[in-house]
């Protein structure tokens, strides 16, 4: 993809903060997502993830804060804000007793694609899921990944500007996760969509994402690429193997590692860091739980 | 335009499609045993209302059975907002909260007056015979409409499927039955007569058989029915407004 000279603003948040009753699920969070950026949001299970998708798609109403889609006030507008956006929920909610195509058909009407383009439209979406064989099923006769691939292109059939997909591979077969995370990479690079995406697989969080939030408990932690966050933390990980537990030492070259592991007197192995060590180090805790 | 209306009364006429026989046998079966029982049953021995009982009853049973099948959309927005969050698209999609209402009302009143249709069929098999015009038209529209969106008020404020049988119990099975829909209110005590005419089946009941049977349309009693409706409306604007809360 051109790099492009100046990134327009898609998405801006500014201290958006929702309660439930006296629960605070997102504290003040801060966000910006420009045009073909491709932004990871992780954290542990309840640390607000979900809330703030549903807060920046218009499905959960804020309790204070600011949300600006291309520097538009979205609540002053939300008709229109609501073009610019395609969502991919946690839970697959296409209409099971509809076929592929009549929900891609429901879908081209609630976002008015004009008639004359929609048949072209879906055809190219079936197309790009790989599901024109089964347009004509209903989709509860449908498999996981078959359902997940129809929200997938559901979501972009009115070209959206900004793709949120929340929790996208979840309980999917690592062969069926593969392949929609090829689905997700190709639409960021070549549609030059921008993605925000949260996930547990924080492996897969680290190869494809441009950036990361990290949250817990309602709060960004911290932000930046995979690769400047674990540069911070050093960049290498000695692995002490203590005999009830691992202890892990970090460092900024493998030579300061190789020093330590040699006076250290236990089993001792050095890794490079991954984004699951600043994770782990920043929020005290294992995100895959 | 209208393409939120057009997109949300696409999808349930659609989902609707696909179960549409199991659906007309199953609404088709409650009339038909009541019309069995109280029309067969009493036959022409009994006549209320200077009518006689089963010229009384098909009328009733239409207002019965069309209340049925348009609050029953909220049994079906529960499982599309509960269980598989397809409402969650309507949400999602950038379209105005009058158009969903409207789109499911339309949905309602689509089903109640199919039901209707089905006693109109009952009544010729059975004799009767019924006066239909533009009054019955504008009457049977608006009590759709009313029990539409009321529908749509109870099911985006209960918190899951077991509210809403609750409010089926305990809110419309007493209403069908206290209604008039069987028989005259004006018999009931002075007590139980107060409480029926709060309930909106009363009026609808009232007008929509006075228009079947060449009787007196009250007009202040349909004027009430429009505002039933107009209230229910609002209320289920709000309820949809409050689920993004």
């Amino acid at each position: 993809m051109a790099v492009r000279e100046v990134a327009v603003n898609v998405l801006e948040a500014e201290g958006l903060i929702k309660k439930f009753g006296d629960k605070t699920a997102i504290d003040g969070i801060d966000l910006r997502i420009r045009e073909g950026d491709f932004t990871g949001l992780l954290g542990p299970n309840g640390a607000g993830k979900t809330t703030t998708i549903k807060t920046l798609t218009g499905l959960v109403k804020p309790t204070g804060g600011r949300i600006c889609y291309y520097g538009k006030d979205f609540f002053s507008n939300p008709k229109e804000a609501k073009r610019f956006i395609g969502v991919v929920p946690q839970q697959s909610n296409v209409d099971r007793d509809l076929t592929a195509y009549e929900n891609l058909y429901l879908h081209s009407m609630l976002h008015a694609i004009p008639k004359s383009l929609r048949k072209g439209k879906i055809e190219e979406s079936l197309e790009f899921a790989g599901l024109q064989e089964y347009r004509d099923r209903q989709v509860k006769t449908f498999s996981g990944g078959m359902k997940r691939r129809l929200v997938l292109v559901r979501a972009l059939l009115h070209e959206p500007k900004i793709l949120f997909l929340d929790e996208p591979t979840v309980g999917l077969d690592p062969q069926i996760r593969k392949n929609i995370w090829g689905l997700i990479l190709r639409i960021n690079q070549q549609k030059g969509m921008a993605i925000l995406l949260t996930t547990h697989y924080i492996e897969e969080a680290e190869k494809l994402c441009r950036s990361v939030y990290i949250i817990d408990k309602g709060k960004i932690i911290v932000k930046g690429s995979p690769d400047d966050l674990k540069k911070d933390m050093g960049g290498y990980v000695l692995e002490v193997f203590l005999e009830d537990r691992i202890e892990e030492e970090f460092f900024n070259s493998k030579d300061d590692a190789l020093v330590r592991l040699k006076e250290c007197g236990h089993a001792c192995k050095i890794r490079q860091v991954t984004l699951e060590d600043v994770f782990i180090k920043l929020t005290g805790k294992r995100i895959n739980v | 335009m209208f393409n939120g209306f057009q997109g949300v009364l696409y999808r349930e006429l659609n989902v609707f499609r696909k179960r549409a026989k199991k659906q007309i046998v199953a609404s088709s079966l409650s009339p038909l045993l009541f019309l069995i029982a109280f029309g067969w049953g009493f036959g022409d021995r009994v006549a209320v209302n200077g009518l006689p009982y089963i010229t009384f009853l098909i009328p009733g049973l239409i207002c019965m059975s069309s209340l049925n099948q348009s609050f029953a959309i909220a049994q079906e927005l529960n499982i599309t907002r509960f269980y598989f969050h397809v409402f969650d698209e309507f949400l999602i999609a950038p379209i105005s909260h009058v158009e969903i209402v409207l789109g499911e009302a339309a949905y309602g009143i689509f089903k109640g007056l199919l039901s209707t249709c089905l006693i109109f069929a009952y009544s010729v098999i059975f004799g009767v015979k019924l006066i239909i015009g533009p009054m019955f038209f504008l009457a049977i529209l608006t009590h759709t409409f009313l029990f539409a969106t009321l529908g749509i008020t109870v099911a985006m404020l209960v918190r899951d499927h077991g509210d809403q049988a609750t409010v089926n119990t305990f809110v419309i099975t007493p209403m069908i039955f206290l209604s008039g829909t069987f028989f005259p209110v004006d018999k009931l005590p002075e007590i139980f007569k107060w409480l029926v005419y709060v309930l909106p089946l009363t009026y609808s009941t009232k007008v929509i058989r006075a228009t079947l049977t060449g009787g007196d349309v009250n007009t202040l009693y349909l004027m009430l029915m429009l505002g039933f409706a107009a209230t229910f409306f609002f209320t289920a604007l709000w309820a949809v407004r409050r689920v993004e809360g």
